[in-house]
């Protein structure tokens, strides 16, 4: 009688932790079907129902809106610096994990620092230096932006890769294979959940980034700008009383491929987040 | 410090070996780099090397010389424009670009550098050819030269590309950065229309002094001590509650464990920015949560405590300093808990479970259980996380900057005269100092604050495990 | 032969689209490429101007009005292959602005051109544009405020000449003010609306009402209904202290300001904005925030501009008024409440590829007839004398309370170091001076920050 009371409880507090957790969430879903253009203070339910935010992110493209072209350019650009970043991340981590060279320590701490930097002011410079390449404004630039860099990201892989025991590698080199044979046939195909934590992640990046995008994709013209910006700007001063639902529709629509992702990765995602990190 | 130092003497020492102890086509070398590997019969890397070093000559022609010539003045020609109304046209001069010939400069001294590190690699290379040859060793031919970069010299072909990469996102734009520390880069000097300077240490001064005027030293000690207590904050409440958090739902008496994480994980997915803004909104003076604290008379009795100012119908969740920070570290807890609850559910499950059992069974209740077993074992394992997730925390620009842009107004006049906020990071700080106050100048000043304060917290865990050596252990 | 055939008929139509468009041009006058004042009317035309460009002017090209004798004839007859230009304009002002460039495209028919729309808000022009001056657009919308910063940093192309319509002349005195900086015009007025005023609801407030803060705020909190400014910004704040009489002026640097916010009857006017704040029925809001509540039904009236005349139509029908500012009570004296008046600007980038079709293109963004067509579409006020004297502008009530306001509002000037310490001071004395600071002190320490000098 006790233990069912107990696990009542149990159950309610989760139940009651879930739904602060959701309620954002659930408040930016219904609103995306909200028939008022604006922020609703004095409901939480919209008062009439719609389809129509979502009609106007695919299906009335104009020259704010372009939600189509935002999704694409936002995918070619995740996709490929998503590609490019987990390929820098394997080189670097296998490297520092696997191979053993002079300065190899002093390269990991100077790595480790140079990560420290923020972002944010290394920004202005990035951008002249991609101006002077003419790369401002492009998807090419964008996905510089986003995988370039990647290489100093390598901590939770490099840790992964030291859980993998090195007599395998051993084993592969008594047989005669290169070390870059090992890399490519030993060691990538046991590295599979660090591998799909470092692809979520970079996947993501250009889904939530809209600093760098903001500055980078200043044409000012709407075709060019990813998910992020568009979404971003919908609520400046001067549109969010007329754009309110229809940034929550844009951010349910690029929420849901995102969370099927999550749930179905989750399992390696975590092995692999821990797998890192219980190394550090 | 000693050995680095013994290491860089050793260096140069040998180069001065190479070039003393060579032969005429060592010292060859030293003109034209290639001569050493054509002596030796390697014809293909004779060819590359003499091809580095004219793409090298080239680049200091074209490229160097005229970018180094101005960097001590970083130019002095003023940009003019003269308009022809008849023909509708404008003629500009030759003007200099301050930022342009900072940058380059900056490119080049890089890359001379870099051939400089390669020119000296380059003679003890052919040096060493030479010693083989005398010694009557065998000679890489070409092609075992490339198959070497794939054995023995593996990890130069992997850290190729990705170094190139790290050269052109962060050390370049550090150092133009540093560099720009140094000038009066700001919106009265900005390129292409003005022309910006060296200033020496002048803007560091400004930063560590205050007057009624200059108030930067004043801001920053404020802005300083906030950013330290939201990072220690920020980082230890999502990092409890994270352990708590996984502990609970992975707790056998909890039913259908695999929901309720997925509950918490939809929350992180939906990108940060969509759930700040919204949250943004949410807690807006005149928004939803305010009309609802409002109709059930929460208001009032926030007044009445006295946690309310009077004078508001409302309570102004991002709007008031004090309220404005709580609300900021709750609502990361918010966003951050589910992370580290999917980070520590991992860790629990590698919890030896005979350590748990045997306390059980001397008598230990659950909380002692999870003191004195539970929590070391996760601090032992995730304590150099937690270390980065402190220094991120100290550049947390999202939260901050999605929270309380454009909704919260300073009400320290101190602080508004130098452009900060009671909530500001340094980070979030420097951002709108160089985004709507072209401030470059100030902005590279703190920026180079905060990574050395980011680099000290770094370095002091990290040499300990890269020192430690304890790599070893799980393979 | 089936190419020829195609090219033959696509000349045709070419012919004919190209008769049609300069017909159309040719309807409104205003909109003529070349009228007679329209050539350079400063000391430029050297004689060799006067006489006819033979190699300009196509034989279609009927407009009587191009003689050849101009430098657009000439611009035309320079160029070749396409014409690529950037526009910003606001998100608002997005299909106003395509009509009107089709219009352009259609008035220049021999020239090819490639003309991409971006928004960018006119309130937030200058933050996008001082980040790269280059890669800005050819032709961006502003607001008058930035325009020195914006001459500072080079990013507006001076209006030494004018080729279709004469911009100073054409164009309210105020509004040319606004566009010139030492003397120089730098912009095209596009409107005059860009200041601000009050909204009210006439079933809440007669018009004895109006006429002063007080007696509003009595009447609201009768009716339980509340009255927004946007009181922690320095552009709102601005109202009472001018209005009062404390004058905040730029100085010929351009850059720092001089201000008598702490000269005395200073503390009168902060205490002043405390006691109307402690009512808790004339509060501080955001302009967003103003726009919801309007609509919720909660805010009755509000200081604002013309950009918010829809949200208050629509919520408050035919009850929807406007007028100037009230008066308020600072240390027992009446004070009519100031403003600043302010207009919103086209200005080309003096980095730009194509000039010539630049300037061209503001002047046709900025000309009577676009003007006429944005106070219809939109109801923004023109700038532009003759458009502005039409009927339906001068019967539009937002307008006509901005006019009634301009005889009490000022032009915008002053140097970046008013924004932050004023809009500090205001939310401060809003939110009642919680620290309870002396208040010539703290008039003080926002005085130092406004006046700090500029290294």
């Amino acid at each position: 009688m006790k233990k069912t009371i107990k696990s009542i409880i149990r159950h309610f507090v989760l139940l009651f932790l879930s739904v602060i957790w959701l309620i954002p969430i659930l408040w930016l879903f219904v609103t995306s079907f909200s028939g008022y253009k604006g922020i609703n203070t004095s409901h939480f339910f919209p008062e009439t129902w719609t389809l129509d935010n979502y009609a106007q992110l695919f299906l009335r493209s104009d020259s704010i809106v372009q939600y189509n072209r935002w999704f694409l350019n936002t995918l070619v650009i995740a996709i490929f610096s998503c590609l490019i970043s987990t390929i820098l991340v394997l080189m670097v981590s296998y490297t520092m994990s696997k191979l053993r060279f002079t300065g190899r320590k002093g390269l990991m701490s100077f790595s480790i620092i140079l990560n420290m930097f923020p972002g944010v002011l290394s920004m202005i410079a990035i951008y002249f230096i991609l101006k002077t390449l003419g790369l401002t404004n492009s998807h090419l630039g964008m996905i510089i932006v986003y995988s370039a860099g990647a290489g100093l990201g390598y901590l939770i892989c490099k840790g992964f890769m030291d859980t993998i025991s090195v007599s395998l590698s051993e084993a592969a080199r008594l047989e005669g294979a290169s070390e870059a044979k090992i890399f490519w046939s030993v060691i990538i195909p046991l590295s599979k959940p660090i591998i799909v934590y470092t692809v979520i992640n970079a996947f993501l990046a250009p889904w939530g980034d809209f600093v760098f995008a903001k500055l980078m994709l200043n044409s000012g013209v709407a075709t060019d700008w990813t998910v992020a910006i568009g979404l971003f700007n919908m609520l400046g001063k001067s549109m969010i009383n007329k754009y309110f639902s229809v940034f929550c529709a844009g951010g349910v629509i690029i929420a849901i491929p995102i969370s099927i992702l999550f749930v179905i990765m989750q399992k390696c995602y975590v092995e692999g987040i821990t797998g890192g990190s219980v190394k550090g | 410090m000693k050995k680095a130092l013994n290491a860089l003497e050793n260096y140069f020492k040998n180069f001065g070996i190479a070039f003393v102890k060579g032969d005429i086509w060592v010292k060859l070398s030293a003109v034209l780099m290639g001569a050493g590997y054509f002596a030796r019969k390697q014809v293909i890397n004779g060819i590359i090397m003499c091809l580095v070093e004219v793409l090298f000559v080239v680049m200091c022609i074209g490229y160097a010389a005229p970018n180094l010539a101005k960097f001590g003045t970083l130019g002095t020609v003023q940009f003019e424009q003269v308009f022809d109304p008849l023909t509708m046209t404008s003629t500009v001069n030759d003007y200099d670009n301050s930022f342009l010939i900072l940058l380059n400069s900056i490119i080049s001294l890089f890359i001379i550098f870099v051939f400089i590190v390669f020119y000296i690699s380059n003679m003890k290379a052919v040096y060493r050819l030479q010693q083989q040859k005398e010694n009557g060793e065998h000679i890489n031919t070409f092609r075992e030269d490339v198959r070497t970069m794939f054995n023995e010299k593996f990890h130069i072909t992997l850290l190729t590309l990705p170094a190139i990469g790290i050269v052109i996102m962060n050390i370049l734009p550090i150092l133009v950065l540093i560099a720009v520390a140094f000038t009066n880069y700001d919106q009265q000097h900005m390129p292409p229309n003005a022309l910006f300077t060296w200033v020496g240490w002048s803007n560091f001064k400004n930063l560590f002094t205050s007057s009624v005027t200059v108030t930067f030293g004043y801001s920053f000690k404020k802005v300083l001590v906030w950013t330290l207590e939201w990072a220690v904050l920020a980082t230890f409440t999502t990092y409890i509650g994270g352990i708590l958090m996984a502990k609970f739902i992975n707790d056998k008496k909890t039913k259908l464990p695999k929901l309720w994480r997925t509950l918490f994980i939809i929350a992180i997915a939906v990108p940060q920015f969509v759930t700040l803004l919204l949250v943004r909104n949410f807690f807006a003076d005149n928004g939803i949560v305010n009309t609802f604290c409002n109709s059930i008379g929460f208001t009032d009795f926030l007044k009445n405590v006295g946690l309310v100012p009077s004078n508001l119908s409302y309570i102004p969740f991002l709007t008031n300093p004090g309220w404005a920070k709580v609300m900021i570290i709750i609502i990361n807890i918010w966003i951050g808990i589910p992370y580290q609850m999917l980070v520590a559910t991992g860790v629990l499950m590698n919890i030896p479970e005979d350590q748990i059992e045997s306390a059980r069974i001397d008598g230990a209740n659950p909380l002692q259980i999870f003191i004195k077993i539970t929590m070391p074992y996760v601090l032992f394992v995730t304590g150099p996380s937690l270390i980065t997730d402190f220094v991120k925390n100290i550049n947390n620009f999202n939260v901050i900057y999605l929270l309380t842009q454009d909704v919260f107004v300073t009400s320290d006049q101190l602080l508004a005269n130098s452009n900060a906020k009671e909530v500001d990071l340094l980070v979030t700080w420097l951002f709108r100092l160089t985004n709507e106050y072209y401030n470059y100048k100030m902005a590279s000043v703190i920026g180079i604050i905060v990574f050395i304060i980011c680099a000290a917290f770094t370095l002091v865990t990290f040499t300990r495990t890269i020192k430690g050596d304890k790599e070893e252990e799980f393979q | 032969m089936k190419k020829k055939v195609l090219a033959t008929l696509l000349a045709t139509a070419m012919v004919a689209g190209c008769l049609a468009g300069c017909g159309n041009s040719n309807d409104g006058a205003a909109s003529t490429p070349a009228t007679e004042e329209a050539a350079p009317a400063e000391d430029a035309a050297p004689a060799e101007d006067a006489a006819p460009a033979e190699d300009a002017a196509p034989a279609e090209d009927t407009s009587s009005a191009a003689d050849a004798s101009d430098p657009i004839a000439t611009l035309i007859a320079n160029t070749s292959g396409t014409v690529a230009l950037t526009v910003w304009a606001s998100e608002e002002d997005q299909d106003l602005t395509t009509k009107l460039l089709d219009d352009f495209k259609a008035t220049y028919p021999d020239v090819t051109f490639d003309i991409t729309l971006g928004a960018e808000s006119e309130s937030t022009a200058k933050d996008t544009i001082l980040t790269d001056v280059e890669a800005a657009a050819d032709v961006f919308a502003f607001a008058d405020d930035q325009i020195n910063e914006l001459v500072q940093a080079g990013a507006l192309q001076e209006v030494a000449a004018h080729y279709t319509y004469d911009v100073a002349a054409e164009n309210a005195t105020g509004a040319v003010e606004a566009a010139t900086v030492d003397g120089k015009l730098y912009a095209y007025p596009m409107t005059a609306d860009n200041g601000y005023f009050m909204f009210y609801d006439s079933s809440v407030f007669t018009e004895d009402d109006v006429k002063s803060l007080e007696k509003m705020i009595e009447v609201a909190d009768a009716a339980g209904k509340k009255i927004a400014m946007d009181i922690s910004n320095g552009w709102y704040i601005y109202a009472f202290f001018q209005g009062a009489g404390l004058e905040l002026t730029l100085n010929d640097d351009g850059m720092t300001n001089t201000c008598a916010w702490n000269a005395a009857g200073g503390t009168d006017v902060a205490q002043a904005i405390i006691d109307l704040t402690a009512s808790n029925v004339f509060v501080d809001m955001g302009d967003e925030d103003m726009a919801t509540q309007i609509a919720e039904g909660n805010v009755v009236a509000c200081v604002n501009g013309t950009w918010r005349a829809e949200t208050a139509q629509e919520a408050w029908g035919d009850n929807y008024a406007a007028c100037k500012l009230p008066t308020f009570n600072a240390g027992g004296k009446d004070c009519q409440m100031s403003s600043y008046s302010g207009y919103k600007l086209v200005g080309v980038n003096p980095h730009s590829a194509n000039l010539g079709w630049s300037m061209l293109l503001a002047e046709f963004l900025t000309n009577e007839a676009a003007q006429t067509a944005r106070f219809d579409a939109r109801g923004l006020g023109p700038a532009n004398l003759a458009a502005a004297s039409s009927d339906a502008v001068q019967s539009n009530p937002a307008i006509a309370a901005l006019a009634a306001q301009a005889a009490y509002a000022t032009p915008q000037r002053v140097g970046g170091n008013f924004w932050s310490p004023a809009e500090t001071l205001g939310q401060i004395l809003a939110s009642g001076n919680p620290d309870g600071t002396d208040l010539q002190e703290l008039l003080d320490t926002t005085v130092e920050g406004i006046t700090a000098p500029v290294e």
